[in-house]
């Protein structure tokens, strides 16, 4: 005992309070201590004690145990067994900070920045704004986070890119400087450019390039000293603060992830509720992860046709996403939880003990809004627990604040902040009423304690409520006739009332007996712990676990090799271990396999091809196609915002398509760079890359890239005509020339010399166009017409590099020659045009021109509807120019894969190539025939007879969340039905953000 | 003078000619009649612009010397004109530049609007549809809540008075969404359910009320109504675009309070689910193109493809259109769409139906063409082969109103000088 109060006098000479500003009056510096006694004490997530006291003084918490002594002189509040919590942190919050705000709109394009002073050039990436310097504290919006139990909050502006960095202040009524616990507390950084109007990123793989160009530059930016730039030097800065990284789509954390490990990044993620549907991503990746409780509010399911508009998607993520936090804790991910993105902020609480019933354990619930942001702040010894020592920020509840606890109080640095009034009287009883009036009558005071309702059975049958506060009692009547004010004093109430005549009258309450309460009997409700299943995507059409390669042997069927066998009818196929086997006229399928480990597939009358590999495609790709913001986009990649989940990958391999080149827009000379997928549905995005592939980039030309449909004031990027096209090519190709060159030059230096010299600034963009001039990156080109073709191929040749592909190349036909020298291959359209002034010429006899004149040709959709029937597009050939079926066959699938670089395994029946084939019902170009089954690398992707019982559990899956929804009486505000629109992609998609 | 005199006779003499045309025959062909039959060995005529005998060449027995010309089919095939309805065809020529768009007048209520007159009958992109097998189209006016008036054309005329088939043959509204998208193309946000879609409807409300009290009491002449008298005197057709049940519903219901009675559905993407309402008051439908994507991600990915047999199986008229993106240089591709139908369970001759008597039918113009059929309008075509696959359509010969057309068009001009 000695001992500890040598501890509490230790504290109390720590902190005495001193004012560093002036005071107006005279100074107010004495610091009580506060005892609470009689109280539920969690002092972290592990540790309770029950009837345990806190004593405080000044900011900090000076004692908590059970049989403590009480100092002289403290002021003493009996918790007669209220529940004292940490008080919660909240990592990501915009609290205090100005809003950043838009420019007005102007209609001219804005291509540079407009800010002044020698920052960035990009008005997204702004690391150097810090939220401390524009903070002030507010009262309104602090009282929403103290209502909920939030002590702290890390508090930054949710803006840009890279957004600066945040600082962790208390929700105090002290002065901004008392409030600040840590200046910058952590940087932030996101893939939306936010208020910017700069063009430039336009597109989230733009987002990235522009994150990993930026971090390149700092770096470099230590290494020189010709320039000043402040953003950059505050990157440098950063380095050592934690690093909060905001998704907008769980799909990010993989690819947040690809930067860090390039640049040996920690990040904590900012997520977005929908973690549990990449579990196993955050396993690995191992960075905790702030999550909200948005959790989204039951539809609106009453009428069964809107219904339909609500994706069976969006019912599964409904029923998942309050397991969300449990799935996290079970897991054993390190997450904390923020109020952010709830719709109404008094909501927290609800949606927390939601979270709660569906599996989170009231451990992990308080762990993750105190223990963990607290030790991913660095500040666990400040906060988080409410051991001696620590910050005085705490809450007093009623109860368990994760099963129904209302919270009281909210101390913050050792300050009370009242929540709600406990209400520390019970009137309810039988009470005899007395007045000049009224002798004797019986009145009934029952309902809630703190909100009780009375009846006068003499006066009036109903029972009113009764307004009390503290001790002071208002009773009325409903007609008016009977209105008074009252207090309680022991077992009675004591008042006047006035009369409908106006008179005032003097009366008494007896208390006779306390109201019997009946104590409610609460119901169990029937709860599943067990969250639901997620499909492979989580969505109609998804595996429930993913295809397994297969040995099969078709038999007796026409088989399309795409080889000099040609066509072969009546022969047998075999394919294991995802390849080709045998292929012939005759095969025993027991020289192959043994134990009759695999399938009989009897293809009589059917047709078996390879796969549709489709050369222009732009499906599959999150958010945003183009980077059209710069005239030169070579640093972005296709394949980093890959999405796995787009319901166009099961709908084009129920039309035949195995693979898929996905490539940037069009809308500039040098686009980005594609990715080259097979379409694995149900696999992630990692995965549906074709692995050991080239690498691809879009480039494109004409209309497009000079903007002229892009409306009559986006005439500012250069260029703006096709002479100025094939200088931007010049342009490029020559700084990427010199680029390669000062690299040599820096790489030949001895180490010694190294030192003193600085490195070239290593550059994305010209890396890319460094891998073209070494024939290690190969273009697809968009081109109409012929002066455009001609001038590229007289580029590519004066830099020594061929342009592997011309795409859509309409007027190939007048230049086929051409490039055939020069090495091009074509892809096309089978018969569009008329669309743009550009493709008046082009007609449907191209392919077929092309192809007889030598050049490898191939026809591709750019649509993905088209892309789910290349077989009838194939089938054109035959009629534009009479292309002979095994030649208009080859378009779609052997001269893609040749265009590709993929042909060594993909693009013909072929033992030991990839088991990517398609089963035909007929004819694969013949009008009537249709996909029986698609397999990728021997998997069976698609199958008409699954797709039928997939339909089944789609609508039966449906109905019984439908029904769970009906039911549900956790969300009283209720969606109305919303249904996500397509998302596709064709060349001229110019903007997403 | 003399100049004169020549170019007189000239004209006398083609006159002349023209007027002693003999019928000719067609021998041998696969008839496909448009109404669902086939002639495998068949025998028709031409004459005066019109069809004479369509039989099975088995059993009739023909006098060779009452024909100018015979031509012989064996094993190629016949079709009466493939007709594509609801198409921008003539009133577009390239999308991308606006000087060649003339198929979208401001002012959001229209009816008074005439697609007739902006019709190109030397419209590039017509060329190379009639090489496909469309010989008739319903050019129709596009945007606004109503759009104006179509006419049909046949694809060969020096101008559109001469290439008219039907003049101002319907009104075309755009039923309002009952849903929205938020956000835009790029970058789409929810669909939303449509807080403005009684307000439309009430302007539609307004719109007929005051067009039917014109109808039956106006003195003075006011454009917009005197165009919508023919929807109350059976006149004109109304095409109501609408793709959603509900919308069909309300659409049916409203205008059968105002006694309009020639209606078709055009889109009718839900026409399923509205199918009792669509046989029991016979209103047909002209579908939405075939090649489309599924409605959502949770519609069946044959959706589309499937819906014409569904509907054939139902008993409800309807016929195959090709709205959509670059519609008009698409629409010789309609064929192909009507091919994908038979893969998914429509018979042949049901499939040729659907684009050639059903679609004539529901646009009021049976009586002149559509099938194959004595006294009606000689537009037709012989193919070598199937002209449903892609593999064999290949036209030879066409006719419009039993004049033989020429097929050539600037891409097969290209295609001969780059070969």
């Amino acid at each position: 005992m000695i001992l500890r109060i040598a501890v509490i006098l230790f504290f109390c000479t720590q902190i005495f309070a001193q004012n560093i500003k002036p005071t107006n009056g005279v100074s107010e510096n004495y610091q009580p201590i506060f005892a609470f006694t009689n109280a539920n004490i969690i002092i972290s997530p592990n540790t309770k004690l029950e009837n345990a006291t806190l004593l405080i003084k000044g900011n900090r918490i000076i004692a908590v145990d059970t049989n403590l002594e009480i100092p002289v002189g403290s002021i003493v509040t009996n918790l007669d067994g209220d529940y004292i919590y940490p008080s919660f942190i909240d990592l990501y919050s915009s609290y205090g900070v100005e809003k950043a705000t838009k420019a007005a709109y102007n209609y001219r394009p804005q291509y540079q920045t407009s800010k002044s002073g020698p920052y960035h050039w990009n008005e997204a990436v702004h690391p150097e704004i810090s939220a401390s310097s524009n903070f002030k504290t507010n009262e309104k919006t602090a009282k929403e986070y103290l209502s909920n139990g939030f002590g702290t909050v890390l508090t930054h502006n949710k803006d840009g890119i890279l957004r600066g960095t945040g600082t962790l202040v208390s929700l105090s009524q002290k002065s901004d400087s008392e409030n600040m616990l840590l200046t910058d507390g952590a940087s932030f950084y996101s893939f939306n450019k936010g208020v910017s109007r700069q063009k430039n990123p336009s597109s989230l793989m733009g987002s990235i390039a522009l994150i990993r160009q930026s971090f390149l530059d700092a770096e470099w930016y230590s290494q020189q000293t010709n320039q000043k730039n402040l953003s950059y030097e505050a990157i440098n800065e950063q380095e050592k603060l934690p690093k909060i990284f905001s998704i907008t789509n769980e799909l990010d954390y993989n690819r947040i992830f690809k930067i860090a490990d390039e640049f040996e990044l920690d990040f904590i993620f900012k997520g977005n509720g929908k973690e549990f549907l990449v579990i196993n991503d955050l396993i690995d990746i191992s960075f905790p992860v702030i999550i909200p409780l948005s959790f989204p509010d039951s539809y609106d399911v009453s009428n069964p046709e809107a219904t339909d508009w609500i994706s069976l998607e969006q019912l599964k993520n409904w029923e998942s996403a309050p397991f969300n936090p449990g799935i996290l804790a079970t897991n054993n991910i390190q997450f904390c939880i923020t109020s952010d993105g709830l719709k109404n902020s008094k909501d927290f609480l609800k949606k927390l003990r939601l979270a709660v019933k569906k599996g989170l354990s009231h451990v992990d619930a308080l762990a993750s809004l105190t223990t963990t942001p607290a030790s991913i702040m660095g500040i666990e010894d400040k906060l988080g627990t409410l051991n001696q020592g620590m910050l005085a920020n705490f809450i007093i509840a009623s109860d368990n604040i994760f099963e129904r606890g209302t919270i009281y109080e909210n101390w913050t640095l050792g300050v009370q902040n009242v929540i709600s009034e406990k209400q520390l009287f019970d009137i309810r009883g039988h009470y005899t009423f007395n007045s000049k009036e009224f002798n004797n009558k019986k009145i009934i005071i029952e309902g809630n304690k703190s909100k009780p309702k009375t009846t006068f059975p003499f006066l009036d049958t109903n029972s009113i409520l009764t307004y009390l506060k503290g001790d002071n009692v208002t009773i009325y009547t409903n007609d008016g006739n009977f209105r008074s004010t009252g207090k309680l004093i022991k077992d009675k109430i004591i008042g006047r009332y006035q009369n409908k005549e106006g008179e005032y009258f003097n009366f008494s309450l007896q208390l006779d007996s306390l109201l019997q309460v009946k104590k409610k009997v609460e119901k169990k409700e029937d709860i599943n712990h067990t969250p639901p299943v997620n499909w492979l995507p989580n969505k109609s059409f998804g595996f429930n676990e993913l295809p397994k390669v297969k040995n099969i042997y078709f038999k007796n069927a026409t088989i399309w090799t795409n080889e000099k066998e040609g066509i072969l009818i009546n022969s047998d196929l075999i394919i294991a271990n995802g390849k080709i086997i045998a292929v012939a006229s005759f095969l025993d399928p027991n020289e192959f396999f043994t134990d009759n480990l695999f399938e009989t597939i009897d293809a009589t009358d059917l047709h078996l091809t390879s796969g549709i590999i489709d050369e222009h495609s732009h499906i599959a790709i999150s958010r945003g196609v183009n980077e059209g913001s710069q005239a030169v986009s070579a640093e972005v990649r296709i394949g980093d915002v890959i999405n796995p989940n787009d319901h166009n990958i099961y709908r084009q391999l129920a039309g035949g398509t195995v693979a898929s080149q996905l490539l940037h827009g069009s809308a500039n000379p040098i686009g980005g760079q594609s990715a080259i997928i097979k379409l694995r549905w149900g696999s992630s995005a990692e995965k549906m890359k074709i692995k050991n592939s080239d690498g691809f980039i879009k480039f494109a030309l004409g209309e497009n890239v000079k903007q002229s449909n892009w409306g009559s004031f986006e005439n500012e990027r250069f260029p703006q005509t096709r002479m100025g096209v094939e200088q931007v090519f010049y342009d490029a190709f020559y700084r990427a020339k010199s680029y390669k060159k000062s690299w040599k030059k820096y790489n030949n230096l001895s180490l010694k010399e190294k030192r003193k010299a600085i490195p070239p600034r290593e550059d994305l963009e010209l890396n890319a166009l460094v891998e073209i001039l070494n024939s290690q990156r190969f273009i697809t080109c968009h081109s109409y017409v012929q002066s455009e073709i001609n001038m590229l191929m007289h580029v590519a040749d004066s830099m020594n590099f061929t342009v592997n592909t011309f795409t859509h190349i309409l007027e190939g036909y007048k230049v086929a020659d051409k490039m055939r020298e020069h090495g091009a291959g074509g892809s096309t359209f089978s018969d569009w045009w008329a669309y743009k002034f550009e493709v008046n010429e082009a007609i449907p006899y191209n392919a077929t021109l092309l192809h007889n004149a030598g050049v490898v040709t191939a026809i591709n959709s750019d649509d993905a509807e088209m892309g789910r029937r290349l077989n009838q597009e194939a089938a054109k050939a035959i009629k534009y120019g009479g292309t002979t079926e095994e030649e208009a066959w080859k378009m779609v699938t052997l001269n893609p894969a040749k265009l590709l670089h993929l042909d060594s395994h993909m693009g013909s029946i072929k033992e030991g190539k990839d088991a990517d084939i398609v089963l035909w019902s007929s004819n694969p170009l013949s009008v009537y025939s249709r996909v029986i089954q698609t397999y990728v690398d021997g998997k069976l992707m698609f199958d008409l007879e699954r797709d039928r019982k997939l339909r089944k559990r789609d609508l039966k899956e449906r109905m019984r969340i439908i029904k769970l929804m009906s039911e549900d009486k956790n969300s009283n505000q209720k969606n109305k039905p919303k249904k996500i629109k397509e998302k596709l992609y064709h060349c001229d998609t110019e903007y997403d953000e | 003078m003399m100049n004169k005199f020549i170019l007189t006779l000239i004209v006398i003499l083609i006159t002349i000619n023209t007027m002693a045309q003999k019928p000719i025959l067609f021998i041998g062909g696969i008839a496909h009649i448009g109404n669902g039959e086939v002639i495998e060995n068949s025998a028709i005529s031409i004459k005066e612009g019109s069809f004479d005998i369509v039989a099975d060449a088995n059993l009739i027995r023909i006098d060779p010397t009452a024909f100018d010309t015979i031509i012989k089919l064996y094993g190629k095939h016949i079709y009466p004109s493939f007709i594509v309805p609801n198409t921008t065809l003539g009133i577009t020529e390239i999308d991308a530049v606006r000087a060649s768009r003339d198929f979208n007048e401001i002012g959001g209520v229209n009816p008074n609007i005439r697609s007739l007159i902006a019709y190109n009958s030397d419209s590039k992109i017509t060329k190379t549809i009639r090489t496909n097998g469309v010989l008739i189209a319903q050019v129709t006016p596009r945007g606004g809540l109503v759009s104006g008036q179509s006419s049909i054309m046949f694809l060969e005329g020096n101008n559109w008075e001469d290439a008219a088939l039907k003049v101002d043959d319907g009104i075309h509204i755009n039923w309002p969404n009952s849903y929205y998208t938020t956000g835009w193309w790029a970058e789409p946000g929810e669909t939303k359910e449509n807080k403005k879609y009684s307000k439309k409807i009430y302007e539609l409300n307004r719109l007929f009320s005051k067009a039917k009290s014109y109808y039956s009491s106006s003195e003075i002449i006011d454009l917009k109504m005197e165009s919508m008298r023919g929807l109350f005197n059976g006149s004109k057709n109304l095409y109501i675009h609408a793709n959603s049940a509900n919308e069909i519903r309300d659409a049916i219901e409203f205008f059968e309070n105002f006694k309009v009675n020639n209606l078709v559905i055009v889109g009718g993407e839900d026409a399923l689910k509205v199918s009792n309402i669509l046989v029991e008051k016979n209103i047909p439908v002209i579908l939405n193109r075939v090649h489309r994507l599924p409605k959502s991600q949770d519609s069946p990915v044959d959706e589309p493809y499937i819906q014409a047999k569904k509907l054939q199986d139902k008993g409800i008229l309807f016929c195959l259109s090709y709205e959509g993106d670059m519609e008009a240089m698409g629409a010789r591709n309609i064929a192909f769409t009507a091919g994908t139908t038979i893969a998914y369970g429509l018979k042949y001759e049901k499939a040729v139906q659907s684009i050639t008597l059903n679609t004539a039918k529901i646009l009021g113009i049976d009586h002149l063409v559509g099938s194959i059929q004595s006294n009606k309008n000689a537009t037709f075509f012989i193919s070598s082969g199937d002209a449903l696959d892609m593999r064999s359509n290949n036209v030879e010969k066409a006719y419009i109103n039993g004049k033989e057309i020429n097929l050539n068009n600037h891409q097969k001009e290209l295609f001969n000088k780059y070969k």
